[in-house]
């Protein structure tokens, strides 16, 4: 009788390390931590990202969303920071998560403080005027607010925000000076631009959509490497002449700190077989993201150099930083 | 209220806004008032400031002018009812973590029928453990919303 | 008339008994969501998205926005009936709604924000039909200055909110500024009275003061004694269950009121229900003749607002459907929804999609009426709520501001602001300083700034932007002569009594 147990026995702890090898899966349902309510940016992504795994049945459990919103992504951050060691949460992370520990003391988490996971999207911009407005060309604006300084505006997010990056990179190369206000709401700045109230704005390619096929915008620029397939006859900012760097909005993924290797190794594995799936691509298409996939350890790099570079831009900015 | 409590209690208040006031406008002093791009983070804030100091000022002379009465009894049962009734919640509200939303409430709502009730101690359990379960079952098991859960689970 | 036509076809599509399904679906979730404080359309909204992609998109989007809709009914429930605040809309119904409730006339107050519901949801509908293309013109003329000068008008309600002392209230309101200043300001990314707490980076959440000021204060004040008996007075007999024909024809000015004022501040992108709410009553208590009695439990005091919040609707779908524009939280997840479904909401929206935008216009006419079918029914059924002994209804308060409160961002820090604003209110309401001028300046106070200086970036620097655009001149006037309204009223006295003497 106790042959076949002890048979038993010996092949079970013979395939133990095979299932390590395997690689870890994940015992319950595995909560996407997004640093917006529901409707915000992040969290129409992450949605989008559940359905994908129903459908292209990418997980053995449900993937649900989890809002943590507040402190400009620093209660998200927080939340994760906690969860230490639990590899069935992640955080879905965007620009502010690297930005808010630069300027707010308060807000202690960094993504250095958290697991890299995979870089998804890269979000591109456009820089739009009014149609009836006096400037067919970036170059043609940037004179006129040579000539007039600091009397054109331009309507945005927060000063850390994309928008003011890229107005301080080419104000700083061209030697243009123009005003920028803040809004909070991506509805306002639109509104101020389409009612004439300031004169310029850069937004996503999905918001300037159907202004422009309807006619009342104009594209000037995009803010991209390459030129996006909906916007063809665009100019990026290099070919437009201004040699500014392309600070990218990102997207991407973290654990929270303290995850086994093997469990980092699932995660970017799963996430880099979600990017490889049709439905993402198609997402990706349709709301014209670029694909920035990166894996984890290029993640960390690049994190990195984004924060000495975000450093270097909000110090000229005026902004003070605390990190 | 009674009139003398009243006036000594615009005196405390006017006292604590004031102190407020200057608090405020300190800070604000620290942030830039006006920038090259427009007013700054310390402009609002050192305005009302400055407002909330001067009509604390007017509200504490105008009660020194009137001469203080003598400070009659303040109605300390009354008070003292209403402060322990905020005490028990915010133990209650610090029991969350560990012992979760239903007991807490629970325990909440026995304190507060039995003790600032005085009705019979059953009624008082009936009621806590009634409503505590209502609750639960409603919220979170019925609608999804979250409460606050303890080490027991729920 | 192509309008015609438009809804002709429009109510052909809503009334397919599938649409009518969803419809009825909608706003049945949505007047339960709205009954509950805290829960909101949003998150509603979110959550239900996965299911609505098999569904076909005119069917969900006429649920979806039944839900939208339907949550502004029910957000008064809690406000009349134990002074907590369902969302920051229903904040102003508080002021006279509760204390028509401790009059015994719940079920009037409950009955009236009906029926000012439907008018005013109605008026926000026939608007979204009629005029959508201009008033988005309108609206977009609309910027910061424009913004300064409604806030300012909303502002200087407070001089009508006093009651006895200014001084005290204008106190009050100025410490809702303070707060509102809390958190990372947005302009220079300076961190402001954060008291090195990072979850007060994104401020103070309105409602969370809102309901510690009013509900857990309230619930404060009445367990100073042991009330033996039962604390509210029974309604009795029917008059006291639904309104009275003296109470509609109270309100006659107040539906006009809301409606319009709810339609206009919601079509514009950055107005929301609040603000509508809030300048709804200040209008209602400028014009009235008992306007001292306003905040004691008059009707018109929780038509108005009520009706504010449930126009605003309809106002705010117009930059949604006309020019994609989102104005609020719930539309902003709409327009995500709609984006979803393979829709762009822009420009050539209706033109593009006429079936869609109809058929959404005549289900909502169709949902204002079954949401009035839903709710008069329940109304006496809610007020029997205040036949519960003091000792059950007052836990009760308190577990369903918590609930609230909690469920908003399954915060404890917000449970212990909670608990902070309720000392905060007890003490107010001792020391007799109003706390609705708190809640207006916490309201109106971020945006106030942010418009001002949005403004003063705008013009250089130049405080003269703000009169020399025709609107917002006009409406800084209004301001003025609001603010001298009192001041009328005792040169009055002042002028009578002479006479009276001389």
């Amino acid at each position: 009788m106790k042959s076949p147990l002890n048979l038993i026995a010996l092949l079970a702890l013979l395939c133990a390390p095979l299932s390590f090898a395997e690689g870890f899966k994940p015992a319950r349902t595995v909560d996407l931590v997004v640093h917006t309510g529901p409707g915000g940016g992040s969290d129409v992504l992450a949605r989008a990202i559940a359905v994908m795994v129903e459908k292209e049945k990418l997980l053995p459990v449900r993937l649900q969303v989890v809002n943590k919103p507040g402190g400009a992504a620093a209660v998200a951050a927080a939340h994760l920071a906690e969860k230490r060691g639990d590899p069935n949460t992640l955080g879905l992370f965007t620009g502010v998560w690297l930005q808010t520990p630069l300027v707010s003391a308060e807000a202690k988490v960094t993504l250095r403080d958290l697991t890299p996971i995979a870089r998804l999207v890269l979000e591109p911009a456009v820089i739009a005027v009014k149609t009836d407005a006096p400037y067919k060309t970036l170059a043609e604006f940037i004179d006129a607010a040579k000539k007039n300084p600091g009397q054109l505006k331009q309507s945005g997010g927060s000063n850390t925000s994309r928008d003011n990056v890229v107005r301080q990179l080419l104000q700083k190369s061209t030697g243009a000076r123009w005003a920028f206000i803040s809004f909070p709401g991506g509805g306002e700045r639109i509104a101020a631009l389409l009612g004439g109230h300031v004169n310029i704005m850069v937004m996503e390619p999905e918001e300037a959509g159907e202004h422009i096929r309807a006619g009342s915008l104009r594209v000037l620029a995009q803010v991209t490497e390459k030129r996006l397939p909906s916007f063809p006859d665009v100019p990026t900012l290099k070919e437009a002449g201004f040699d500014v760097p392309v600070v990218p909005q990102v997207r991407g993924v973290v654990a929270p700190p303290g995850i086994p290797k093997e469990n980092v190794e699932f995660w970017q594995d799963f996430f880099r077989r979600l990017t490889r799936t049709p439905s993402w691509r198609k997402y990706i298409a349709d709301n014209q993201f670029e694909d920035g996939y990166q894996n984890a350890a290029d993640l960390a790099k690049f994190y990195d150099e984004f924060t000495d570079k975000m450093r270097e831009i909000l110090k000229d900015a005026g902004v003070k930083t605390v990190r | 209220m009674e009139e003398g409590t009243r006036k000594s209690g615009d005196l405390w208040s006017g006292v604590a806004l004031a102190a407020l006031g200057g608090y405020i406008v300190v800070q604000a002093r620290q942030w830039e008032y006006l920038g090259p791009e427009g007013p700054g983070a310390g402009f609002f804030p050192l305005w009302y400031g400055v407002a909330m100091l001067g009509l604390s000022a007017l509200l504490i002379v105008s009660q020194l002018r009137r001469g203080s009465a003598r400070g009659s009894a303040i109605a300390w049962t009354r008070l003292g009812r209403a402060l322990s009734t905020w005490f028990a919640l915010a133990v209650s509200v610090a029991l969350f973590k560990p012992l979760g939303f239903a007991i807490s409430f629970a325990l909440l709502t026995y304190f507060i029928v039995a003790v600032m009730y005085r009705r019979p101690l059953k009624t008082a359990a009936l009621v806590a453990l009634a409503s505590a379960a209502g609750f639960y079952l409603v919220f979170d098991r019925a609608l999804g919303v979250p409460l606050p859960v303890g080490i027991l689970g729920f | 008339m192509e309008i015609i036509a438009g809804l002709l076809n429009g109510f052909a599509v809503a009334l397919e008994p599938a649409n009518l399904f969803w419809c009825f679906v909608g706003v049945l979730l949505g007047t339960v969501v709205g009954i509950l404080p805290g829960l909101g359309p949003p998150a509603t909204i979110a959550m239900l998205l996965p299911l609505t992609f098999n569904m076909n998109p005119g069917g969900a989007i006429i649920m979806l926005a039944g839900i939208y809709y339907g949550a502004k009914y029910g957000g008064s429930t809690t406000s009349i009936l134990m002074n907590v605040p369902g969302e920051s809309a229903s904040v102003v119904t508080c002021l006279d709604g509760y204390q028509m409730a401790r009059k015994g006339r719940a079920g009037a107050a409950l009955g009236i924000a009906a029926i000012a519901s439907f008018i005013a949801g109605t008026v926000g509908v026939v608007g979204l039909m009629l005029v959508a293309p201009p008033i988005a013109k309108f609206a977009l003329s609309f910027s910061s200055p424009e913004y300064f000068a409604l806030m300012s008008l909303g502002l200087a309600l407070v001089v009508l909110l006093a009651g006895r002392s200014i001084v005290k209230a204008l106190l009050a309101a100025l410490v809702g500024l303070w707060i509102a200043s809390m958190g990372t300001d947005l302009f220079s990314a300076t961190s402001r009275f954060t008291f090195g707490q990072m979850e007060l980076l994104s401020g103070i959440d309105f409602v969370v003061v809102a309901i510690g000021v009013f509900a857990l204060a309230e619930v404060l004040v009445n367990l100073e004694v042991r009330e033996e008996t039962r604390l509210l007075p029974v309604p009795k007999g029917l008059r006291n269950l639904l309104p009275t024909m003296q109470d509609l024809k109270d309100c006659r000015f107040a539906f006009v009121n809301g409606s319009v004022i709810g339609f206009l501040v919601g079509a514009l992108p950055g107005g929301g229900s609040t603000i509508a709410s809030f300048l709804s009553y200040g209008l209602e208590k400028a014009v009235s003749r008992r306007r001292e009695q306003f905040g004691t439990g008059v009707v018109e005091g929780v038509a108005a607002p009520e009706g504010a919040n449930n126009s605003e609707t309809g106002g705010a779908l117009v930059p949604l459907l006309t020019l994609g524009i989102p104005g609020s939280g719930t539309t902003a997840i709409l327009l995500a929804a709609l984006v979803l479904w393979g829709f762009k909401p822009g420009p050539l929206f209706i033109p593009e999609h006429p079936a869609l935008f109809w058929g959404l216009v005549a289900s909502m006419y169709l949902g204002n009426v079954m949401l009035l079918i839903l709710n008069l029914p329940l109304v006496p059924l809610f007020a029997q709520v205040l036949k519960m002994p003091a000792y059950v209804l007052y836990p009760l308060i308190l577990g369903v501001s918590m609930v609230g409160v909690y469920s908003v961002s399954a915060s404890m820090f917000d449970l212990l602001l909670l608990m902070v604003f309720g000392l905060l209110g007890y003490l107010m309401r001792k020391l007799d300083y109003p706390s609705a001028p708190l809640i207006l300046g916490l309201a109106l106070g971020a945006g106030m700034e942010r418009a001002l200086r949005q403004s003063l970036m705008m013009s250089e620097g130049k405080l003269s932007i703000l009169v020399s655009r025709p609107i917002s001149a006009v409406m800084l006037s209004f301001a003025l002569l609001v603010l001298l309204i009192p001041v009328f009223g005792k040169l009055n006295a002042w002028r009578l009594r002479a006479l009276e003497q001389g």
